[in-house]
């Protein structure tokens, strides 16, 4: 009886087999929109709960993921959004350079200043050009504000510029209106952060109203005529009751300097033109938000004409909508 | 004799976790190629307790499932999974069935011999075939085989019946 029921299990089994074996090479080798279709069938009812948890646990897998690049994108701006404001000053500056070297009618050498980790620095100044490039000792520095320095030594690829800032700084220096000449050092008395220059050697009955600008007379063949170096901001001292000595506040920044122009050449004409002074900047920068601003209008007059003649096209065009005026029909009646 | 009515729902119960973890676990695991296959374990261990023809039927809709939702052949997994099912309730009747170790021992063997079965059936290249019989096929054996063992030790109790009996 045993083997009777063992057998009959055991065909049962054999028979359920087969049948699944013909099953699955039947699925196998038939054609395969067949295939697609039954599978698609599938997916769509019994499995979509399967499909469905899949999805789900795909979705939470890259979730994850979208969430790990997300964060770190963000990171990413947040630390370049730290950079933007001295982005953009380094830009203006590279702006301002620019339009210096097109006003410019010296030659000249872009060099980048490489700034050192000292106490000292901005007072020297490593520069990226070299003698390769044209750079010679003496060759005097200057940044879109003013002058800034003179080359004290060069290198086939680099300088060493002496900044107005060092002690043995000199420049011949007259004022803008030529009524005072003296010679213009770094003030040993004034501790201010941004430093200050001295005008020494101005004779004691030519006084210099404050805010007077002061530039390189081109005296001595070093400096050419007409570079800012600073502006008048007081009397510093006077010494014996002929000469008066006025503090300046310097033209140009030698420690937030970033690029600046190396003048080379022999011989350099007045600079003065190159070096707008702070009323022409001013008025430069009015007239070019004047210009933005008359271009916004006219682009507006243009946008607001656009818009009625294609409101009046409709109204006058049947095709487009519009109901044909009198004058319109009146005009085609009247051709022969 | 039939086996006691909980005991076969809780088996169930166990069939039904590992089917929801192969659908939602797994996705998760990282690499698929070498993470633990759920529903073969699910397999094995239903055919090494139910007759040959309950296996052929379970390898059978199985394969089913995985051909539905895997880009591989259609057929070729139900034709494999088949096979496994179908020779892995025989293969109790030649071993010792009732040892875990080789209980999770028919479990890799099953894993590779599926995927040979499939490989050869999708028309594989050697290269590929060499590559995942020789390499990723034992390492997901070994996963497979570790966590069938990793279930069999925590549901000993459960695991310890006969459904063709």
């Amino acid at each position: 009886m045993s083997s009777i029921s063992d057998r009959r299990y055991t065909r049962r089994d054999t028979v359920l087999f087969i049948l699944c074996l013909g099953l699955s090479i039947v699925t196998l080798f038939s054609p395969v929109s067949w295939s697609y279709s039954i599978a698609d069938t599938l997916r769509r009812t019994v499995l979509s709960p399967l499909v469905w948890l899949q999805t789900r646990a795909e979705e939470g897998r890259t979730s994850r993921v979208r969430f790990r690049i997300l964060t770190a994108q963000r990171d990413s701006a947040a630390y370049l959004a730290q950079f933007l404001p001295s982005l953009r000053a380094e830009n203006e500056r590279l702006r301002q350079l620019l339009k210096l070297s097109h006003r410019l009618t010296a030659s000249y050498v872009p060099a980048e200043v490489l700034h050192q980790p000292h106490a000292t620095d901005g007072r020297t100044l490593l520069l990226s050009a070299g003698s390769r490039q044209g750079v010679a000792p003496f060759n005097p520095v200057v940044a879109p504000e003013g002058l800034v320095g003179v080359i004290l030594s060069v290198s086939p690829r680099s300088s060493i510029a002496m900044s107005w800032a060092h002690p043995e700084f000199r420049v011949s220096a007259f004022t803008v209106g030529g009524n005072a000449l003296g010679v213009v050092a770094p003030s040993a008395e004034d501790r201010s952060e941004d430093g200050a220059l001295e005008l020494r050697g101005v004779p004691y009955r030519d006084s210099i109203p404050l805010g007077t600008l002061v530039l390189s007379s081109g005296l001595g063949g070093v400096f050419p005529k007409g570079i800012p170096v600073g502006t008048v901001t007081g009397t510093l001292r006077e010494e014996a009751g002929w000469e008066r000595v006025y503090r300046l506040r310097p033209a140009a920044n030698p420690g937030s300097a970033a690029h600046v122009l190396i003048l080379v050449g022999t011989r350099t004409p007045d600079l003065a033109s190159a070096f707008p002074t702070d009323s022409q900047l001013e008025a430069m920068r009015v007239d070019s938000i004047t210009r933005v601003q008359r271009a916004d209008s006219l682009a507006q007059a243009a946008r607001a004409a656009r818009a009625a003649r294609r409101e009046s096209l409709q109204k006058s065009s049947p095709m487009l909508g519009g109901t044909p005026t009198a004058g319109v029909i009146t005009g085609a009646d009247s051709t022969p | 004799m039939s086996p006691p009515r909980v005991t076969r729902a809780q088996l169930l119960l166990v069939m039904l976790v590992l089917l929801v973890l192969q659908f939602y676990l797994r996705p998760r695991l990282g690499n698929a190629r070498i993470s633990p296959d759920f529903l073969l374990i699910a397999l094995m261990l239903f055919a090494m307790r139910s007759g040959a023809g309950a296996g052929a039927v379970a390898g059978f809709l199985i394969g089913m499932i995985e051909d539905t939702l895997t880009p591989a052949r259609f057929g070729a997994g139900a034709l494999a999974h088949t096979l496994v099912g179908y020779f892995a309730a025989w293969g109790r009747a030649v071993f010792f069935a009732d040892n875990i170790l080789v209980n999770a021992g028919f479990v890799a063997v099953g894993l590779w011999f599926r995927d040979l079965i499939v490989l050869v059936m999708s028309g594989s290249q050697h290269t590929q075939l060499l590559t995942e019989l020789t390499i990723y096929s034992p390492l997901q054996a070994l996963t497979t085989a570790g966590f069938a063992l990793l279930l069999l030790i925590t549901f000993r109790a459960w695991f310890s019946i006969r459904l063709d009996a």
